[in-house]
């Protein structure tokens, strides 16, 4: 199938000096040289090394704790259990909030007391000299379990005599929408078709582990340098740690990795809480194997589509049910769930919408924010769903999308009129476009003799194309108030500084406010400094979670670049006699308009501003838009600021013979807005769209009874450089997005499609659908075996 | 964090063998590490100390002699992959290397080490089964030579002793008309412990008849097999469809695999007979 | 199991240091001061701790410290600096290449390697000699993008 790719509507984005150009990032040389420091490479003078006592065992009560004989260890600094620590509990379940009422009994305890839920819950921490004293200290930890009965199947927990996890009845959180009439919208359906589809646990996998270091200064402040998404936790670690909220100081450290692993808290309130007892300072870094088991995981998913669809594809009704594992502590899993039962019936139009969900507590690892929060999750199974009504109605599927396609000024399922471009057909088709023809089997670039002989044309190797579009919301809930405060201050001698709170956690999330303040003050990039990640020195600024960075702070940093901005051409109004319209500054320099010889440095403009007292900085507070909470019985309103929109394609070559795939193209086209940094964006398409490669067809974290089979990173594999081609990045910028400059935003939303185009693209290939991820060599033999088994039945 | 241990560094093999002799059965030879120290980390081994081997210039080396390839136990598998005497002789074994972990883990694995340790999954052991690897086993009481074949008894254990080094690994030149490949199925393309791995070689005389076939499967039973059978099937016999189907067959079922978290035995026994059929068909027209 | 004073000859500088044998050349680098060798999973799976030894890239969380004596180890830091950063350092900084940036020093280590012995690499070969190296941010696109950027430059000068 030829796909030939519409002109796009004409759009008005003005070229920019720096905003839009592809320039070096600000942080991009420390990494490469190795300078820059990560929370690991700190220490500090007479440090203790710390180590997390676990439970091995998912269910059961401790019935004896005995930690004397490690507390008697020489070079034992401190060993604390649940009874030493004030009523403590771990975790918030909205990072960051400020002041919103929390949900009752979601917190999981910092040290178990008397009971574990999960294998490698916390029961006792340890401070000691050495690491390895440290170490030897935990295996002189005595404990002895009672076992009780675990149940590891969210389907099983929700049943009624099910082993209770989390009171009353395991259910953690269930959303319902209820739009228009169901059963009408199925009586006029032509077909009316039921699947299933299933995630898996995934690891968020960051290269960098967690890891902390905290000491307990001369105000009796408790500094944690550390690496986390949330610096705003320091009001949930001073809770925790029973200390003032003004006595924890968060210095967060740029990330090696975060997608939403480091979004809760990991090893914050553990520093704090032995740098207090023993007022020195406690280092702790997380093992891969421990990272694997302590931190949260993406939520296993299982939902089931029933969709009445016309012959021409239009939807009549969708029938949506989902069921997430929210593992042994809730967590985030409310609004996981929330974000999938929103995204569950896909980027369409849908009149006669029911959605039932539900999030179950299990004796599983918990649960928890992971890059996409539950849209990716729903993403795999709305495109299928989507491509089995196109298969089942002999329609292209992208047809069978364009009659369903939201357009601009459309109501989503929560009946959320979208505002902003809604580009899914320019993307869905130049996705497409550039995929380009499949690729014979024997054109297939196998190398050797016995390749070349697999791959002739009614060889094993079969190849397939498929996409997936999708919609992303960016920004947070907005009946969460979402704030973010950034400050903005020219230097006496011209350079820019910049003071904002924002966690980096590698995206560019700091350098894009640089590149805004660099673009409002018109100075050159290297000319803007900004120290940020402080809990107490820089303004708050959210977390950074949600795609909501660049949104929020870069919002933040616009305004306060451009009061400071009108303070400068105001007072060099005066000196050049010109109305400040006349007026532009660039490299640094402020010039008249259409004279541009006639300049005075923004150095001098600032001496002459600071000498009369007018304000060189300004510290803006940028507010998302604000709404009351949605009605739980139909869950009608508005939910998010806006939303991405894009579309991943994808070819693939399967060998269906021994069940390997390989991946042969990739291609994503999102609708960004606008690029701030296009060399930042197209990396992080690349980044998102190799995460959801890897979720297609690799990545697993096997539980089984509660115990995680893949510790490690050889048994939980994520795609290497020989794995995956480049996904070619197509960026289109419609500029109608509410960030800085018309930007939506891009971290999360490049990798909820991906997939959801190799499942499409594998069953393509194959002529039958694998209904559960990863598609496993195993799983792909499975499913042709079915397939001829349902051949030779219906003969 | 590794347990405590001693580690010796012999300047010689003399030195070693001898340091081997005082301290075995808790000492343990060094050499690449990428499976010892991950195990000792691991706690699953706790030796009283450690010989470094990597210093050592007898292990090392690639040669011919007398008809044979001779390959020193401390040579590296990225040396497996780029030494020219590998590449005429010894494809298979190449071809392996290419696909054992990644680059920076071959830069130190050696071919011992891969041997000694034993994993089902060991990546050289089905190449060398099928070039009829014979190992050179010295102690400070002298040298002993075994056939690899039979050598690895089980999941990490062989018949060498506490005491001995596998100093060479050596194989005959393949005769003049033969043609040998391996390949492996993993989860994926680099980092990837076998989840089935074949080696094949076909010999033919000068009329070009087969003459002798090789197989060998590795990661589908407790240690790598040459299976019998399906090699006696294909003697003095042409490589036709049918007989290299019924050879492939016999190969699936000479298989012991396991279920584990990569794959199940029945998937691994399905993929021998697919494995062992394509690259049995890739000889015969080569 | 006594410590022993090593020399290790370290991006040029000798160290006189004290070591017990079980200490990795990994652990024995970062204390040293050379924080850029980073720590990922300590056992050969990821290859952030990426080091050359006598110019063969290996995991250093692989290696004893004991059995680094009387070997040249460079380390990224090694290559270049802020000031004067190595081509490759640059390359990467230019394309994009190190997001999150805690898997570049392993990654730049194996691609010094490659284009020490091979100035003019495909695209294939670059994948292979990276592929020890596992990089969670970029999907590897920018960072080939930027060994290929870096061996056009070192080829130029």
């Amino acid at each position: 199938m030829k796909y030939k790719a519409k002109p796009l509507p004409p759009v008005d984005l003005p070229e920019l000096r720096t905003v839009g150009k592809p320039l070096r990032r600000v942080d991009a040389l420390g990494k490469t040289t190795g300078t820059t420091l990560y929370a690991g490479d700190f220490t500090m003078p007479n440090v203790l090394h710390a180590k997390v006592f676990r439970s091995t065992e998912p269910s059961a009560r401790i019935k004896r704790l005995d930690v004397s004989k490690a507390r008697a260890l020489d070079g034992v600094a401190c060993v604390l259990t649940a009874e030493n620590l004030p009523d403590a509990k771990l975790v918030t379940d909205m990072p960051g909030q400020t002041g919103q009422k929390r949900r009752k009994g979601s917190d999981a305890p910092v040290l178990a007391a008397d009971r574990v839920r999960f294998a490698g819950e916390p029961i006792a921490l340890v401070a000691a000299e050495t690491l390895d004293i440290a170490q030897r200290a935990l295996e002189l930890i005595e404990i002895e379990y009672e076992l009780l009965p675990g149940v590891f199947d969210p389907l099983e927990a929700k049943k009624a005599g099910a082993p209770v996890v989390y009171e009353p009845d395991n259910v953690v959180s269930y959303w319902k929408i209820r739009k228009g009439d169901i059963e009408a919208g199925f009586a006029v359906a032509d077909l009316i078709l039921e699947n299933t589809f299933r995630v898996p646990f995934i690891d968020h996998a960051y290269i960098e582990p967690e890891t902390g270091v905290a000491w307990v200064d001369e105000r009796d402040v408790i500094n944690i340098r550390v690496c986390t998404q949330v610096v705003e936790h320091f009001r949930s670690i001073a809770r925790a740690v029973d200390v003032p909220h003004n006595k924890i100081h968060i210095q967060g450290t740029m990330l090696g990795g975060g997608f939403g692993g480091k979004e809760d808290i990991t090893v914050e309130i553990f520093l704090a809480l032995l740098a207090k007892h023993t007022r020195r300072p406690v280092r702790l870094e997380y093992t891969r194997e421990e990272s694997i088991l302590a931190h949260s995981k993406r939520h296993p998913f299982v939902i089931t589509h029933r969709t009445g669809v016309k012959k021409n594809g239009r939807i009549t009704a969708a029938q949506i049910n989902m069921v997430s594992d929210a593992g042994a502590y809730p967590y985030l899993s409310p609004y996981v769930l929330l974000y999938a039962t929103i995204a569950s019936c896909g980027p369409y139009r849908v009149d006669n919408l029911h959605v039932d969900s539900v999030s179950v507590a299990t004796n599983n690892p918990f649960t928890s924010a992971f890059r996409g929060f539950g849209i990716p999750q729903a993403c795999v199974a709305h495109e299928q769903q989507m491509d089995e009504i196109a298969k089942a109605l002999r329609l292209d599927p992208l047809e069978v999308r364009r009659v369903n396609y939201l357009r601009t000024g459309d109501r989503n399922s929560t009946g959320q009129e979208i505002k902003s471009a809604v580009w899914l057909e320019e993307t869905a088709t130049r996705a497409l476009e550039a995929l380009g023809e499949k690729t014979p089997p024997s054109a297939l670039p196998f190398g050797s003799a016995q390749d070349r002989l697999k791959a002739g044309d009614h060889g094993p190797i079969k190849v397939g194309q498929g996409f997936a579009s999708y919609m992303q919301s960016y920004g947070r809930i907005t009946w969460f108030h979402d704030t973010s405060r950034a400050w903005v201050g020219v230097e006496l001698d011209g350079s820019v500084v910049i003071r904002c709170g924002v966690p980096d956690l590698g995206a560019g999330q700091v350098s894009s406010l640089c590149q805004i303040a660099a673009e409002v003050l018109g100075v050159p990039l290297e000319d803007v400094t900004i120290y940020s990640t402080d809990s107490a020195l820089t303004p708050l600024a959210g977390t950074t979670t949600a795609t909501r960075q660049l949104y929020m702070s870069g919002n933040a940093s616009f305004q306060a670049a451009s009061a400071v901005r009108e303070v400068l051409l105001g007072r060099a109004s005066k000196h050049f006699e010109e109305k400040p319209d006349n007026l532009d500054i660039a490299n640094g320099v402020v010039f008249v308009k259409g004279d541009p010889d006639n300049v005075l440095s923004l150095a001098e403009l600032a001496a002459m501003c600071a000498a009369e007292g007018l304000p060189l900085s300004n510290l803006a507070l940028f507010r998302a838009p604000f709404s009351t909470t949605l009605n739980p019985e139909n869950l009608q309103g508005d939910v998010f600021p806006d939303f991405t929109f894009g579309a991943h394609a994808v070819e693939v070559a399967v060998d269906t013979e021994t069940g390997e795939i390989t991946l042969l193209k990739s291609v994503a086209c999102h609708d960004v807005g606008r690029a701030i940094n296009p060399t930042a964006v197209e990396g992080q398409i690349q980044g998102g769209s190799a995460q959801g490669l890897g979720y297609a067809l690799m990545e697993e974290v096997q539980v089984k009874g509660g115990i995680i089979q893949t510790p490690s990173l050889s048994e939980y594999l994520i795609p290497t450089s020989r794995d995956i081609p480049t996904t070619r990045a197509l960026i289109l910028e419609s500029g109608t997005g509410v960030g800085p400059f018309g930007a939506k935003g891009i971290g999360e939303p490049s990798l909820t499609p991906a997939a959801a185009a190799v499942a499409n693209a594998v069953s393509d290939a194959i002529g039958v659908r694998i209904r559960t991820l990863p598609l496993t060599p195993e799983r792909v033999l499975a499913a042709l075996d079915r397939a001829e088994a349902d051949k030779g039945r219906s003969v | 964090m590794l347990p405590k241990f001693d580690l010796l560094i012999p300047q010689t093999l003399p030195e070693a063998l001898k340091l081997l002799a005082e301290g075995a059965p808790d000492i343990l030879p060094l050499a690449g590490g990428t499976n010892l120290i991950v195990d000792m980390r691991g706690g699953h081994r706790r030796p009283r100390a450690l010989i470094d081997l990597a210093r050592l210039e007898e292990l090392r080396g690639i040669r011919i002699d007398d008809g044979h390839v001779v390959v020193g136990g401390g040579t590296t598998i990225a040396e497996l992959m780029t030494d020219p005497l590998i590449a005429d002789h010894g494809r298979p074994l190449r071809e392996a290397a290419a696909r054992l972990g990644n680059p920076l883990i071959r830069n130190r694995a050696t071919v011992a080490g891969n041997l000694v340790d034993a994993s089902p999954a060991a990546d050289t052991a089905p190449p060398l089964l099928v070039l009829n690897a014979e190992l050179e086993l010295a102690s400070q009481a002298g040298t002993r030579r075994l056939p690899l074949e039979g050598f690895i008894v089980g999941p990490n254990v062989t018949l060498l002793r506490p005491d001995e080094l596998l100093v060479t690994v050596r194989w005959p030149i393949p005769p003049p008309r033969s043609a040998a490949t391996f390949y492996k199925i993993g989860l994926r393309k680099a980092g990837a412990c076998s989840v089935v791995t074949t080696a094949v070689l076909v010999a033919r005389d000068e009329s070009g008849s087969c003459q002798e076939v090789r197989i060998a499967l590795g990661a589908i039973a407790p240690q790598p097999i040459r299976p019998r059978a399906a090699e006696d099937v294909l003697s003095s016999q042409s490589l036709t469809d049918t007989a290299i189907s019924e050879a492939a067959r016999l190969s699936a079922q000479a298989t012991n695999p396991i279920d584990d978290v990569r794959a199940s035995a029945a998937y691994r026994r399905r993929a021998t007979e697919v494995l062992v059929r394509r690259l049995l068909t890739e000889m015969a027209i080569t | 199991m006594k410590p022993k004073a090593v020399t290790l000859n370290i991006n040029g500088r000798t160290h006189h240091v004290a070591l017990a044998p079980n200490v990795t050349l990994l652990h024995a680098l970062r204390d040293l001061g050379y924080t850029d060798v980073k720590s990922g999973c300590e056992k050969g799976d990821c290859g952030a701790c990426a080091v050359l030894m006598n110019d063969n890239a290996v995991n250093s969380c692989l290696v004893l410290a004991w059995q680094a004596e009387g070997v040249e180890i460079l380390t990224n830091s090694g290559l270049g600096t802020m000031e004067n950063p190595h081509p490759l350092q640059e390359a990467f900084a230019d394309a994009g290449a190190a997001q999150c940036g805690y898997c570049t020093p392993g990654m730049i280590i194996s691609a010094k390697a490659l284009l020490d012995r091979n100035p003019h690499p495909t695209e294939a070969e670059i994948r292979e000699a990276i592929s020890g190296n596992l990089c969670r941010c970029t999907g590897y696109g920018q960072i080939i993008e930027a060994i290929q950027m870096a061996a056009q430059r070192m080829e130029e000068v």
